[in-house]
Order: C-alpha cells, then sequence, then structure tokens
C-alpha cells in the first residue's frame, strides 16, 4: 500500500477537487478522495509542520495489521486533515476513531466523540474508558467527567454546547461523528447539520458511516462550509462476506440467491419464488383483517415457520442469530414461539442463572413483579432456554442483562423489535452469525413499507463475526405478499444515498437569533440542503434543455384546432369523472351494492400509460359484487366520520387474466371506489343481480357464477344500466348541471372538424406527449427557481412572523422573555409548552397533575382503546388542546403550513394516569396495569419527560419564577426512581 | 428637568423645556397604573397569575419589589426597573476592565453588583489553535490581558449565586485598545441584535456594551494584527504632521492617525450629550447628533455647550414625532 498512496495534489481545474484512487491487487481495496474547498491552496508549511510531528511515532498502534481503508483514513489524520470513512458496520470503522482520539490524547487536545443514540454512547464510553482512562461521558441522563480530554456524547448535547458556547468549543480540536448517516433522519437529521455547520472553525472531523454512495457530496460540502480539504475513504470490503438466502414462507428449504461475492442468483432466486406455498386457501378470511401476521401465525398445533427456522439454524449450527422483526406485537409473539426451545448445555444453563439473578437483584423487589422482568426473564432463564426478549434498548434491566450475557456466553438467538432493532444496526456491538428478517415491512409513522435496500445492508451487517465466522448468513423470510421484484430490489441494491433532512424549528430560529453572530439565513445557507439543492442546478438545466428539444422536434400538423380539440376531450373526461364521483359516492351508491348485482368495470391496461383518446367507454368488462366493507385508515378514528365519508372497497368477482399463468383464471378483485388513481373503477351499475351462493371459494362455484354472468350479459347487451337519476335518486343541482355540460361537449365533439380526420387517434397522442413534456419543462423550471433561492426563505419569513406575534422576538430580532423559555425547550413542543407556562396552567395543579399533563408532549403513540384520564386530567387536557390550537392557529395565520388539528391530536393524553400515579409514588406493575402500554415505550416516555422537566427547570429560572422552578424540581425527584431510571450496567 | 449642569441662557431655556415637553407628548400614553415605586399594590385582574422579577406575595397582594413599569406577559406579571443597575442577561455584549489575574481566570468589573469571570479556557487562543489549556498558557495569561486592560465579551451565564460567566466566541471579541471609553447609565443601552458597529466613513469602531460601557476606537480588522500594520502604515504619510505626541505610539506599531483620533472625541462627545439628555443610546441617534455637529461645523469641543444641547433635544423631538407619524 505504501508505495501506491502519494499525497493527493490539488488539481488545476477550476472546482479544485483532487482525485486519487487507490487501488492495489489486494482484495480488499478503497477509494480515496480528496475534497478542497473553492479557492483553497495547500499550505505547504502547516501540513508540514504537521507531518514531521507525526512522523515521529504514530500516536497508537494496533495489534493487527490495518486494512487499507483503516490506513489510509489515519494518514489523514496524521497530517491532519479531516476524513469521512464510508464502510459497513462491521468493517472496522471504529480504528479511525481510536485513532483519532489517541492522537488528540498525545497532541493534548480535547476531542468529542458523537453518537445517535444513547446506548451507543454508553457502550463507546465504556470502551474508550479502558483503553484511554481521560474519558467523559454527558448523555441526557448522565455526565461523568465533564473535564475529561475526550467527551462521549450525544449529537444533541453537542448542539446546544455550541448554542450555549461552552469552554469546551474552544478546546476541541477533533470531533468524531459516528454513524452520520443518521443525517437523514427525518426528524433528528436536522441536529447533525446544525452541529456540523455550527463546529468551531479550527477544529478537524472524522465522519464514520455506513457505505453512502454520495459521500463525496457531503465531503465537499464539509469543504466548503468549514474551508478545510476533507478527505473520503470508501470501502465495500466486509471482513466477512454475506451470503443471502430466501425462506419462503410455508416452505421448507433455504434458498441461496446472493453469494459471498455479491453475485445474484437468477435461478435459485426463482426457484424459491415457485417454492413459496400461497397463503392458503383458508386463511384468506383472515387477510383483510390482519395485514402482517399471515407468515408468523401459522396453525394451531403446527410449527410455525420461524420455529422451523431457527430449528435449522441451530442444526446447522449457525447460530448466534439475531431475528428483526419490525412490530412489538409480532416480537413478544415470536419470543413466545422461541421459548420452546432450549438451547444451552449444562454450564451455560448455570452461568445464566447467575447473571439472572444478579440482574434481579438490581431491581426492587416490586419490581420484579413486572410481567417483563420476572415473568418473562424468569420462565426464559428458569426454564433456561435461551431467548431475550428486547424490547426497547431502553429498558435498562434488558439491556444489562443482554450486555453481560454478549460478554460471558455466546447469544444465541435473539428477537429484536424496530427500535431496538435501528440501534442494533447502527452499531451497538452484538455480533451474530446470522441475522433473520421475519417480515420486512415498517410503520413508519403513517404508513408501513418496504424497508429499503439502505437499511436492509445496514440490518444485514451485523451478520457475521469477525475472525470468528467465515461468512455471515442473512435470512429473509418472504411471503406471497412480497413482489419478487421488491425483494430483488432489496437484496441487490445499493445503499441509500445522504440526503439532508433538514428543517426549521422555533427552538432554533431562536437559538440563532439569540447569538450575536448567529443568524438563521447564515445556517440555511451553509446547510447541506442548500449545498445539493445548488448541485442540482445545473443537472436540471441540462434536463430541461434536453426535454425542450425533444418537444421542439415534434410536429404536428394543424396544430391549433387539433389543441382545441383536445382541450374538449380533457374537459369532457374531467365532467364525466364530476359526474362519476357524484353517483358513486357511498352516499348514493352503497344501498345499490348488495351482493349480486351487476358492475361495469373500467380494465387496466397494463403497460400501456397512454390515455385513450375517444368519446366512447374504454375496454369495459362486467362483473358481479360479492360484498363490500369499509377501509380502515391506520390511524382509526372512522368511529367519528360519518359513514358517507370513509372509504369502502368492494370485491367484485369477474373474469381476469393472470400474465404469469397465462390462462384465463378467476380471482378477486379489491375495486376502491373513491379513488379513480387505483387499478380498477367501477363505471356502471346494473338494475339487474344475481343470486348469489354462499360460499364462492370453492373453484366450481365461482365458474359457475361467470357462466350465469355471461349468459346474462348476452341476453342484454346494454348491461340495463340504472338510471342515477330515476333509479338512485340523485337529486342535486350539481349533477343536472354536469349532465347538461356534458351534452353540450358531445355535441360540440360532433361539429368539430377535425374530428373527422383519420389519423385523430395518432395526432392526439403526439400531442398529449407534448403536452406533458411541456408540463414536466415547466415543473424543472420551477424546481430551478426555487433552488436558486435560498431554500425555505418563505417558511423562516413565516416562522419569525410567528414568533413576532406571539411575543417571543421583536422585529429587530432581539429575542424577548418568552423566547428565552422556549430556548430552553429542546425535547417538546417548545411554542405550546411556553404559552401553557405563561398563562399559568402549571402554577396552580399539583405536582402530580403538572407532571401527567407534560406527558401528553412526550407521548406520541396513539392507543385503540385507552380510557379517558379522571375528569381532573382531562380538564388539564383540555386547556393543553386549547393552547395548542390558539398556537396552531397563529401560525396558520402566518402562512405556516400546517394542520390545525393535526397538531392539537398529537398532544396525546394516553398515559397522563399512568404518568400520575408513577408521580404519585405506584410501583411500576402497578402502572403497568393501568395503561395497555408497552414498558419500553412508557420507561422510555418518562425518561424524556425528565428530560423535559430538566429543561423546564432552566427556563424557569430565567424568568424568575423560583415558585415554579421548585415546582419542577419536586417533579423530577419524584418520577426519578425505580426500575426507570436503573443504572444501566453500561456506565 | 435631569438636572443638566450647564448654564443656559433664557431662550434656551425655554427652548429646552419645551422639546422635552414635546418629547413627553409623544412618549406612549402608558397606563398611570403600570408605574409603580416600592411597596405600591399592583392590580390584579385574573387568577394564577405568575409572579415575576420585581414583585412579591404581601399578605395575598401582589406588591412592587422595584420603582418601574409593571410588564404583562400573558399571565406573567412583572415589574421593569426604570433606572436600575445593569442585571446581565445570557448572550449580552458587555465591555469589562481587567480588575485581578487569577489562575484560570481574569477577574473583569462590568458595572454590576459582582466582578464577572472570564475562564482562560472561554477565550480563544491568539493563534487560534484549539487545544487544551496548559500550565504555561497560565502563566502566560497576562500576555493576553493585564490589569486594566479593557476586554470585550459575551455574557455567557450567570450562576445562582449571582456569579458571572464570560466568553469571548470569536476574534471579534477580546481587547480593546486604541479608544475611549465612555460609561453612561446601562438603561440607555437597549438590547438589540447588533452591539458592534462599524462606522465606516470615520473608520471607527462602536461597541455599546449592555452594562453601559461604550467603546470608541479606531478600526480593527477581525484583530488580526498584520491588517492593522498595513492599514496604519499607509495613513502614516497624512498624519506625519504632528509628530511630537506620535512617537512613542509609533514605535509599538499601534499608532492612531489624527482624523481617526478627532472622529473618537466627536463620537464621544456625541454620546456624552445624549447620556445627559437621557436619550437612549443607539447608533443611529449617536450618528445622527454627529451630522448634526458636523452640518453646523461644530468644533468637537463646542458640542459639549449648552446650545449643542438644546439642538439636539430639539431633533430628536423632531425625529420621534416625525417616525411617530409614520406610523
Amino acid at each position: 500500500m505504501e508505495d501506491s498512496y502519494e499525497t493527493p495534489q490539488p488539481m488545476q481545474n477550476s472546482n479544485g477537487n483532487g482525485t486519487m484512487i487507490v487501488n492495489d491487487d489486494e482484495p480488499v481495496t478503497c477509494l480515496h478522495d480528496v475534497s478542497f474547498p473553492p479557492g483553497y491552496v495547500p499550505s505547504s508549511s502547516s501540513t508540514g509542520a504537521a507531518a514531521a510531528e507525526a512522523d515521529a511515532k504514530p500516536a497508537k498502534e494496533f495489534p493487527f495489521t490495518l486494512d487499507p481503508f483503516q490506513s489510509e483514513a489515519i494518514k489523514c489524520l496524521d497530517n491532519g486533515e479531516s476524513v469521512m470513512v464510508s464502510a459497513h458496520t462491521s468493517a472496522g470503522k471504529t480504528v479511525v476513531a481510536l485513532y483519532a482520539i489517541a492522537m488528540s490524547l498525545r497532541n493534548k487536545q480535547r476531542v468529542i466523540y458523537t453518537s445517535p443514540i444513547k446506548a451507543l454512547s454508553n457502550q463507546k464510553y465504556r470502551e474508550f474508558k479502558e483503553e484511554f482512562s481521560d474519558v467523559g461521558l454527558m448523555t441526557g441522563d448522565v455526565t461523568i467527567d465533564p473535564n475529561a480530554s475526550c467527551l462521549v456524547m450525544t449529537t444533541e448535547i453537542w448542539r446546544s454546547m455550541q448554542y450555549k458556547g461552552s469552554e469546551i468549543t474552544r478546546e476541541v480540536a477533533w470531533v468524531i461523528f459516528d454513524e452520520v448517516h443518521y443525517m437523514r433522519d427525518r426528524e433528528r437529521g436536522v441536529v447533525w447539520e446544525e452541529s456540523i455547520v455550527m463546529a468551531p472553525k479550527n477544529s478537524r472531523f472524522v465522519f464514520l458511516s455506513a457505505t453512502v454512495p454520495n459521500a463525496k457530496e457531503f465531503a465537499d460540502w464539509v469543504a466548503k462550509v468549514h474551508q478545510q480539504p476533507c478527505h473520503i475513504v470508501y470501502t465495500d470490503y466486509r471482513p466477512t462476506p454475506l451470503q443471502h438466502y430466501i425462506f419462503p414462507a410455508g416452505g421448507s428449504g433455504l434458498y441461496l440467491v446472493v453469494d459471498e461475492k455479491g453475485k445474484f442468483r437468477e435461478d435459485s432466486f426463482h426457484k424459491a419464488l415457485n417454492a413459496l406455498v400461497p397463503a392458503g386457501e383458508g386463511e384468506k378470511k383472515r387477510e383483510n383483517g390482519k395485514r402482517h401476521k399471515g407468515l408468523v401465525a401459522g396453525k394451531l398445533g403446527e410449527e410455525s415457520d420461524i420455529f422451523k427456522m431457527v430449528k435449522m439454524i441451530i442444526q446447522r449450527q449457525y447460530d448466534p442469530v439475531i431475528i428483526f422483526s419490525f412490530s412489538k406485537r409480532e416480537c413478544e409473539f415470536l419470543a413466545m414461539q422461541m421459548a420452546k426451545l432450549d438451547l444451552t448445555e449444562d454450564d451455560e444453563k448455570v452461568n445464566i442463572e447467575t447473571i439472572f439473578w444478579s440482574a434481579m437483584d438490581m431491581l426492587s423487589d416490586d419490581d420484579k413483579k413486572l410481567p417483563q422482568a420476572s415473568f418473562w426473564l424468569l420462565r426464559w432463564f428458569g426454564l433456561l432456554s435461551f431467548v431475550i426478549l428486547l424490547f426497547l434498548s431502553s429498558v435498562t434491566c434488558f439491556t444489562l442483562v443482554l450486555h453481560s450475557l454478549s460478554l460471558s456466553v455466546s447469544l444465541s438467538v435473539c428477537v429484536c423489535e424496530s427500535p431496538a432493532a435501528e440501534t442494533f444496526s447502527i452499531g451497538l456491538n452484538m455480533p451474530a452469525k446470522t441475522v433473520v428478517f421475519t417480515n420486512v415491512r415498517k410503520f413508519d409513522g403513517d404508513k408501513f413499507r418496504w424497508i429499503s435496500s439502505g437499511e436492509y445492508i445496514q440490518m444485514s451487517g451485523r451478520a457475521g463475526r469477525r475472525g470468528i465466522d467465515e461468512r455471515g448468513i442473512c435470512i429473509l423470510m418472504v411471503d406471497d405478499k412480497m413482489e419478487p421484484s421488491t425483494a430483488k430490489m432489496m437484496l441487490k441494491g445499493s445503499a441509500d444515498s445522504l440526503n439532508s433532512a433538514f428543517h426549521l424549528s422555533y427552538n432554533m430560529l431562536l437559538n440563532q437569533i439569540r447569538c450575536e453572530e448567529g443568524s438563521p439565513e447564515n445556517l440555511l445557507r451553509n446547510s447541506f440542503y442548500q449545498f445539493q439543492a445548488d448541485h442540482a442546478i445545473p443537472d436540471l438545466e441540462k434536463q430541461a434543455k434536453v426535454l425542450e428539444e425533444e418537444r421542439d422536434s415534434m410536429v404536428i400538423e394543424e396544430e391549433d384546432s387539433l389543441k382545441n380539440y383536445y382541450n374538449l376531450l380533457q374537459q369532457y373526461k374531467s365532467l364525466k369523472k364530476d359526474v362519476r364521483d357524484i353517483v358513486f359516492s357511498p352516499k348514493y351508491c352503497l344501498p345499490f351494492l348488495q351482493p349480486g348485482r351487476f358492475v361495469c368495470i373500467e380494465c387496466t391496461r397494463g403497460d400501456d400509460n397512454s390515455p385513450s383518446f375517444s368519446t366512447e367507454d374504454h375496454q369495459v368488462t362486467w362483473g358481479v359484487v360479492i360484498e363490500f366493507e369499509k377501509v380502515k385508515g391506520v390511524y382509526e378514528d372512522d368511529a367519528n366520520k360519518k359513514p358517507e365519508d370513509s372509504n369502502y372497497t368492494v370485491n367484485i368477482l369477474t373474469r381476469c387474466v393472470v400474465s404469469k399463468g397465462g390462462a384465463g383464471k378467476k380471482t378477486l378483485k379489491i375495486v376502491p371506489l373513491k379513488e379513480s388513481g387505483e387499478p380498477l373503477v367501477i363505471i356502471k351499475l346494473s338494475s339487474a343481480r344475481l343470486p348469489m351462493p354462499k360460499d364462492l371459494l370453492p373453484l366450481q362455484t365461482r365458474e359457475n357464477m361467470l357462466k350465469s354472468t355471461s349468459e346474462f350479459l348476452a341476453r342484454n347487451a346494454s348491461g340495463l344500466p340504472l338510471d342515477p337519476e330515476a333509479n338512485m335518486g340523485i337529486r342535486s343541482s350539481s349533477y343536472q348541471k354536469l349532465v347538461r355540460r356534458i351534452e353540450a361537449l358531445e355535441s360540440l365533439f360532433d361539429k368539430h372538424e377535425i374530428s373527422k380526420s383519420p389519423l385523430i387517434e395518432q395526432k392526439l397522442k403526439v400531442l398529449h406527449m407534448k403536452q406533458e413534456l411541456t408540463a414536466k419543462i415547466k415543473s424543472i423550471k420551477r424546481q430551478m427557481r426555487s433552488s436558486t433561492e435560498l431554500a425555505f426563505k418563505d417558511e423562516l419569513k413565516a416562522r419569525k412572523r410567528v414568533l413576532r406575534r406571539l411575543g417571543y422576538a421583536t422585529s429587530d430580532d432581539v429575542v424577548e422573555l418568552k423566547g428565552k423559555v422556549a430556548c430552553e425547550i429542546s425535547s417538546a413542543e417548545e411554542l405550546t409548552l411556553t404559552e401553557l407556562i405563561f398563562n399559568g396552567v402549571l402554577k396552580d395543579v399539583k405536582v402530580e397533575e403538572m407532571v401527567s399533563l407534560l406527558s401528553c408532549f412526550v407521548w406520541q403513540e396513539k392507543l385503540q382503546d385507552a380510557s379517558k384520564p379522571r375528569e381532573e386530567l382531562e380538564l388539564l387536557f383540555t386547556q393543553l388542546q386549547d393552547t395548542a390550537r390558539r398556537v396552531a392557529k397563529v401560525q396558520l395565520e402566518c402562512k405556516v403550513q400546517i394542520d390545525v388539528e393535526g397538531f392539537v391530536n398529537s398532544f396525546r393524553p394516553d398515559i397522563m394516569e399512568a404518568v400520575y400515579a408513577w408521580a404519585k409514588g405506584s410501583k411500576f406493575y402497578e402502572i403497568m396495569e393501568i395503561t395497555p402500554v408497552f414498558e419500553g415505550s412508557l420507561i422510555r416516555a418518562i425518561r424524556r419527560l425528565e428530560e423535559v422537566l430538566q429543561q423546564l427547570i432552566l427556563a424557569a429560572k430565567s424568568i424568575g419564577e423560583t415558585e415554579l422552578e421548585a415546582k419542577f424540581e419536586e417533579a423530577v425527584s419524584k418520577i426519578k426512581r425505580d426500575i426507570v431510571f436503573a443504572a444501566s450496567l453500561y456506565l | 428637568m435631569r438636572n443638566l449642569q450647564l448654564s443656559f441662557n433664557q431662550t434656551q431655556k425655554v427652548r429646552l423645556e419645551k422639546a422635552l415637553e414635546r418629547l413627553e407628548s409623544l412618549s406612549s400614553k402608558s397606563n398611570p397604573n403600570s408605574c409603580v415605586t416600592v411597596g405600591d399594590t399592583i392590580p390584579v385582574y385574573e387568577d394564577g397569575i405568575l409572579k415575576g422579577h420585581g414583585t412579591s406575595d404581601q399578605k395575598g397582594e401582589l406588591a412592587a419589589t422595584v420603582c418601574g413599569v409593571v410588564e404583562r406577559i400573558n399571565k406573567l406579571i412583572y415589574v421593569r426597573a426604570l433606572r436600575a443597575r445593569y442585571k446581565p442577561e445570557t448572550g449580552d455584549i458587555v465591555i469589562g476592565r481587567v480588575i485581578e489575574v487569577v489562575p484560570k481566570r481574569w477577574k473583569l468589573e462590568i458595572n454590576f453588583t459582582q466582578d464577572a469571570i472570564l475562564m482562560l479556557s472561554s477565550m480563544n487562543l491568539p493563534d487560534g489553535i484549539q487545544r487544551r489549556r496548559t500550565a504555561v498558557d497560565e502563566l502566560n495569561m497576562r500576555s493576553i490581558f493585564t490589569e486594566n486592560d479593557l476586554v470585550c465579551a459575551e455574557v455567557r451565564s450567570s450562576q445562582g449565586d449571582g456569579s458571572l460567566q464570560l466568553q469571548a466566541r470569536n476574534q471579534k471579541y477580546g481587547k480593546l485598545e486604541r479608544g475611549q471609553l465612555l460609561t453612561v447609565d446601562p438603561y440607555l443601552v437597549k438590547r438589540r441584535k447588533q452591539h458592534f458597529h462599524h462606522l465606516e466613513e470615520y473608520g471607527i469602531d462602536l461597541i455599546i456594551g449592555c452594562n453601559g460601557y461604550i467603546w470608541i476606537g479606531d478600526h480593527a480588522e477581525a484583530r488580526d494584527k498584520m491588517v492593522v500594520d498595513q492599514g496604519s502604515n499607509s495613513e502614516q504619510p497624512i498624519a506625519k504632521c504632528d509628530k511630537n505626541s506620535m512617537d512613542l505610539d509609533e514605535q509599538d506599531g499601534t499608532y492612531t492617525p489624527q482624523e481617526a483620533r478627532e472622529n473618537i472625541c466627536r463620537i464621544a462627545n456625541a454620546i456624552r450629550v445624549l447620556s445627559r439628555l437621557g436619550f437612549n443610546i443607539t447608533v443611529e441617534v449617536i450618528l445622527e447628533t454627529v451630522n448634526l455637529s458636523n452640518s453646523l461645523n461644530l468644533d468637537i469641543h463646542d458640542m459639549l455647550g449648552s446650545e449643542f444641547y438644546v439642538l439636539v433635544a430639539e431633533s430628536e423631538a423632531e425625529r420621534r414625532s416625525l417616525s411617530k407619524r409614520k406610523r
């Protein structure tokens, strides 16, 4: 490696980017690249001095030979320049961090290590402490030795330190951002951007990231913002190669789809898919209601897929294994299944028992009564089967047990649920040989989606222990709900690129305004978001040019009159659609959707997207209604909706051609009624009905049904349509108006001369394409305009307006008293909470009630069957809602995009009772009986509540409200006890 | 009115009184109840109020503990003292004088009840290197600031016991040289977004400290020694005429040309006039006063004459009535 590396020189081109690729004959290669800030001239003197110093002796020597990417990165560090390391989870990025720390300690400089997750910070703190001893820790929960030279903290803490101008910012030479790809996180990603932009000018950075394709772009940004060169070291290398298998649902074997060389095996992939046992006919009824159970539910008495698989894994000695699943319920279910297994040797059993009891000893007697702490653990450890139910990483006792296990005995099976899964994937040290994904659908706030290929890469990276396993094994359980293409995308896809998730918050604005030299505009200008937008401009320009050329090359005869005709057509279509919307609003058509009614359905035209241009109806087919049902929203608040407003799906029996089979095959199709964007749309209802057989599942009945349908159609070719006005009783004036306009249009069509042209169809198609191109060009141009401007400019203005209206800041950007309070609150909705304080709501209530009210700020989950809180609490909650509504309305008036009711409803009263009881001194197992939530979620909420209270103490101090301050302090002392704040072994 | 120690003739007295009366009539017609003296009961119109600074609960009634104006924000009631001592808030820009160099910190007098503390670690090292402070740094503290140096800094935080931590965020803060310090009543300085001003037409830096200390000094480019040197060198030929006073400074390379000195004095006198008249001190008003003196071709020392006081009062009254009408 030594000889292939040269000090990168800036190229003489204008943007000054030097490129250097290190590529050796060795299989383990890495890419090395440097970003220089525009107009940067590397001063030989400074690097020379640093190099001379470094020549003496490396700051740290490792007992093993470094991988090329590690030594590349370390060379950059020795030169005193920032570096971004992008590699897989297990590749050994920590080595770079360790070296940076060792180097800073040698030079008597401070070094800060930030990570996205507290648990990870804790773990790293322990690691570094063993290695260097001069190490401190700062998270929201604990502060240990804040004067140490190496400080481990969460990124949020680092951000607020910079706002407050802590003296650490003046001493830190190196800042290590671990897992920097977290920057694309929707909610928290912006914290990384803020911290990087505001970081001290003369400090250097180490970014450790998962593999991201646009690492170069990120480095360019850092180079620009901080006016210093930034190196990129990128490697795809995995110390233990991965094999990806597919386990088809209901099947019995594994199919290797991606081998350790990363080659995708098409043939066995198809074999796997063919082995899929379709979710049995009998299970069909269940399919609609329970979306993601199918795979693991299995039949009673029979062994479930997961159980079969774990057994197989153990047999083949693929253990230890981590099983990822993405819902808490499923996770619990899986763990129950696992409990039957006994995987441990006798000596291990003794080991586990000791660990278990020592873990239990740390809890109070009452907490041992917890179902989670005692029942689960006792059960599994008592029976000495080896399963751990990891609900959340923040549930200390579990983390603790888990950790001690990984230290002493090898962990065999571990089932974990999504937030924990993310923690895992992000680098908690929990090596396993095998990783299993039970279901790869994930709930991300508003809907279920497939996990992206990037997430898959992250999580599958847990498989394979360096130096122990020859290869890691990754098993994907696939059911028939998963499209083969989706699976393929996930397995073969590339890592997600690092995109900015920048957004504004009031807390950020106030903090920026409060600083003498800070300005929100400046932050925006330097944000990664802006950088990416700027970068996109030349690309967009090119696109627009190409499209324009394409458009101009299309020449159509008689374009004007054709256009006229085209516009008429569009109008006609939209009118038709309006009519349909009225006729098929559930209000009118529900009474007519009895089983057995004939309906006319518009057919989908597969891949052909171009719309047809005749006034005639499109290709249609007839079917028979089977049943209809309400579509359940993800948030089940349909109860307060009128039946007319909800969405319905109608099941229709019809002849369908399944392209795979080739032969005519009859299936059930789901027809959405309201959304015309869906594949099938009902066009007409017939007045005729057929008698319906009870059970439609046997093929025979369906055949018969179909036969009678076609017979009926043969007799009545028109299908006997229902007349909307006469039969369905639609008497709205808008309907009549629409009908009249359609008639007028139809007469216009006949008169139009061009409609007689023989080539009208083709011509219209060309015109349509041209129109679409024009629209596309327009949208690209709009995008270009918006990116030349400062991103978020309008939103910034609007938000500043809100701050002025509510009296948080004056028109010449001076932060007022209220603003100073809001500045302190970063873990809850700052405006609403500040308003509550200034309205004196928190003043009169008892401490327990106040804590209970504040719980609404930290609880986001929605509970189905949560009981209403008692009256006093309910009253408080109404006050909160009123305040929130007022805040939201002011925002709306100031043109901030906000959904008022959605904002008000984001405050959830569900755990008010539980928190009230907790503050009253109840035991944890008692409050668990009050609310049907997961222990982990509740513990996390209470911990976050404590964080908010700490911020409120500071806020109260700043407005001179000593009573309130004392009250908050009392609140903290009331909730900070027992299992919720039990010390973790990590510390 | 504000017992100005000046000799006015009769007409001047009348004019001044008139101008001041006019100003008074222009001031916001605030609720007379909103002005309180110590011990006054503050009327409370609603329940569940929050007691802020300057208030106290006296047998169920809310009483003021300072003289001032009652301010209400939602349900928070506090009294803003009118002519109070300076009370630091986080983020304030202040100017202080070093009174003591103690281990790892400087003690600064900042016109507050207590001395403020500027930690060695809260201060950028002269060479801009990011590192931990060593014992050597501590020994060399006097090379950065020594006793009686003027320092500009930002209030970082105030501890529970009232002690004050300062910080110097960047190169803009630090030692102030070649200029004048003025002391005005701190309540005349209102918190603004900007407290650092570079008056380009005069080549002067103006720092209006929230603690009532105002610095007027020769412009220094971001306190970078190199740039300052070049700047003063180029101006030297012009100012060579009076050598007798400059010799010492010239050797130091911290030479201030005559013109800059005059500008400093003119601005300083403008501020003196304003503060004596009890007007709020902002950069706009200062510049206006300076322009007024320039347009009248007044000598610097004449600015402190009684005629100019009257003129400033009159123009201020004019300005405020104009801006009022605009609204």
